[in-house]
């Protein structure tokens, strides 16, 4: 699973699909490697989809709400998007919080709360 | 043949959690739970799994099969021969933790599922057993 995150640039903005079951050294991996692409392309938002993920563990939580915070702390702003009713009710239960990060529906409108997308600017 | 209903996975490596939860992935589809018991069954095995992995270095998570009174349920037990749980009702209880973790393996773990239990000797190990029941339809 190594090597399986990929940054995309959209504009000033990073979008990161987060694949459906990453290991741990993949959620770490995921974690540096925005940062790197943060401070490489001067973004101004974090887009992290996670349509496709099936299982949201607190090691996960921990560590995206972290990157959120880090991303914050580097003047960028985070959106989490596309969590599945079935991971939003787990997660809930098991008492996961993802800190103050911002989340969306889907990736399109996480583009849109963060001013870029078809729309072309914010609500 | 490895039959999804009933096993055994050593957990010793970071990539045993991947395989442990595709295992209890495959067993919780197989027996017809509903896609967010089988999200909570896979999350709870993973909290559980990595406590092994973090408190206890090696251990074995088992499942199988359960049948009682016309209900079908899955059984997943952890056990590893590591420290031992000091005391069982502060580890118990949210946001406590001695490995700097969140503190919601255990507590939040019991909540996913239906029925926990907890043997666990100083010294000598822990044995945590969890079932899931299939709601009828």
């Amino acid at each position: 699973m190594t090597g399986s995150i990929s940054v995309i640039r959209v504009g000033d903005l990073l979008l990161v699909t987060v694949p459906p079951d990453p290991d741990d050294p993949t959620v770490g991996e995921l974690q540096e490697g925005v940062l790197r692409a943060m401070e490489q392309y001067d973004a101004k938002g974090l887009v992290l989809d996670i349509s496709t993920v099936e299982t949201l563990d607190s090691f996960f939580a921990r560590t995206i709400a972290e990157t959120a915070q880090m991303v914050g702390l580097m003047g960028g702003r985070t959106v989490i998007a596309g969590m599945r009713a079935s991971v939003a009710i787990t997660a809930t239960q098991l008492g996961l919080t993802l800190g103050g990060s911002l989340t969306a529906l889907d990736v399109d409108r996480a583009l849109r709360l963060l001013g870029r997308g078809a729309q072309g600017g914010a609500r | 043949m490895t039959d999804l209903l009933e096993g055994e996975i050593g957990i010793a490596t970071e990539s045993d959690l991947v395989v442990a939860r595709k295992a209890v992935r495959g067993a919780a589809d197989s027996l017809g739970f509903s896609v967010t018991d089988v999200t909570r069954i896979v999350t709870a095995a993973s909290e559980l799994t990595r406590n092994i992995f973090r408190y206890a270095g090696t251990g074995v998570m088992r499942w199988h099969r359960l049948e009682r009174g016309g209900s079908l349920g899955l059984e997943l037990t952890f056990a590893d021969d590591g420290p031992g749980i000091g005391d069982i009702e502060q580890a118990m209880q949210a946001g406590f933790s001695s490995s700097g973790g969140l503190g919601l393996g255990l507590p939040g773990a019991k909540r996913l599922m239906d029925e926990m239990e907890i043997a666990s000797e100083v010294g000598k190990g822990t044995t945590v057993t969890v079932r899931k029941w299939r709601r009828k339809a």
